[in-house]
């Protein structure tokens, strides 16, 4: 079911699109123009130097998340939740949740096969552009008021995202 | 940018140091999960951040606005919420990208559409998403919650 366990090339293609893409990036701007390459170069040493100890906090938080929020938690909270408190607690477990997307597809289907709503899989997939550990980072890059607004409507509108897909599945199934 | 580092990596250690009290093989736990999800990202940061210098050494600010700027209204929205969503990579490679299109002129709901399609939708992993659910369920989330996304960038456009 994990796409990450499949071998071979498609792996290391897969999970390393962005890398690969931006090496060609700098072989073609170096046969281009070596100076401005160069100088792309080192802005990005000093735009990653300037948030590395950021980063680090970061994770050191999210290792915290991980751990002492479990998997098995989330499941037992979502699974039985069914009215306003599940759909909160959707929101506040995606905004929790780190890594592509992806990766939590099999956990949710499990949830639901327990009996947690379409609603809540879906508020949990749409609050997931939310990421609170993230935040700091999220505020440096963007600026404040663009990253605090950003994740409140973004959570906001997942709760009737998630009722709309909800009610149009509901509508297949008749 | 460093002062806010130092200040989190602060906040951070002393809540490991008081969690250790409390359950010292947990917070141990946490600390190599930590370490394993920092390394496991380490070549994605490199990529992203190469990007950002590219971005801003050849992307003049005109060809960013161009595409991506308030004068090219929806256009400029629905560009930002394409791109996102056929971009699939972890939150964290979302806010650099994002920090150089609005530095170069892009417009914030654009910018803030772009954002929220990397993170929640995969129009690659959309197979994978109808074999876990159901091909219905896949597009009914990924075209709900891209339209949605495209809103919350209205919204804060409104809001800023």
């Amino acid at each position: 079911m994990n796409p990450q366990e499949k071998p071979g090339i498609w792996l290391v293609i897969r999970s390393q699109w962005l890398l690969l893409t931006v090496t060609g990036l700098y072989c073609w701007a170096f046969s281009l123009d070596q100076g401005k390459a160069l100088l792309a170069l080192q802005i990005s040493a000093e735009t990653l130097a300037s948030v590395l100890l950021l980063i680090a906090a970061v994770f050191g938080l999210v290792g915290l998340l991980q751990v002492w929020i479990s998997r098995d938690l989330i499941v037992r909270l979502l699974g039985r939740e069914g009215g306003v408190r599940g759909l909160l607690l959707a929101a506040l477990c995606g905004t929790l949740l780190i890594g592509p997307a992806y990766i939590i597809f099999p956990l949710l289907m499990s949830i639901h096969k327990q009996g947690a709503r379409w609603a809540v899989v879906t508020i949990v997939l749409s609050a997931y552009a939310v990421k609170l550990q993230m935040i700091p980072i999220e505020i440096e890059f963007l600026g404040w008021p663009f990253a605090l607004g950003r994740s409140l409507l973004t959570v906001a509108l997942a709760i009737p995202t998630g009722l709309l897909v909800e009610a149009l599945m509901e509508r297949s199934k008749l | 940018m460093f002062k806010v580092g130092v200040i989190y990596l602060v906040i951070i250690s002393v809540s490991y140091l008081i969690l250790l009290r409390i359950d010292r093989g947990k917070t141990l736990l946490s600390l190599q999960v930590a370490g394993r999800s920092l390394r496991k990202l380490i070549p994605l940061l490199i990529a992203v951040f190469g990007l950002v210098g590219l971005f801003q050494v050849f992307l003049s600010p005109d060809q960013v606005e161009q595409a991506l700027g308030a004068g090219n209204g929806w256009m400029s929205l629905f560009l930002g919420g394409a791109l996102g969503a056929v971009a699939i990579g972890p939150p964290l490679a979302a806010y650099p990208l994002a920090g150089s299109m609005l530095d170069a002129g892009a417009w914030p709901p654009a910018v803030a559409a772009f954002v929220i399609t990397w993170i929640s939708i995969g129009v690659i992993t959309l197979p994978f998403e109808a074999s876990v659910f159901s091909i219905r369920y896949a597009l009914l989330r990924n075209g709900i919650g891209f339209i949605s996304a495209l809103l919350v960038g209205l919204l804060l456009g409104a809001l800023l």
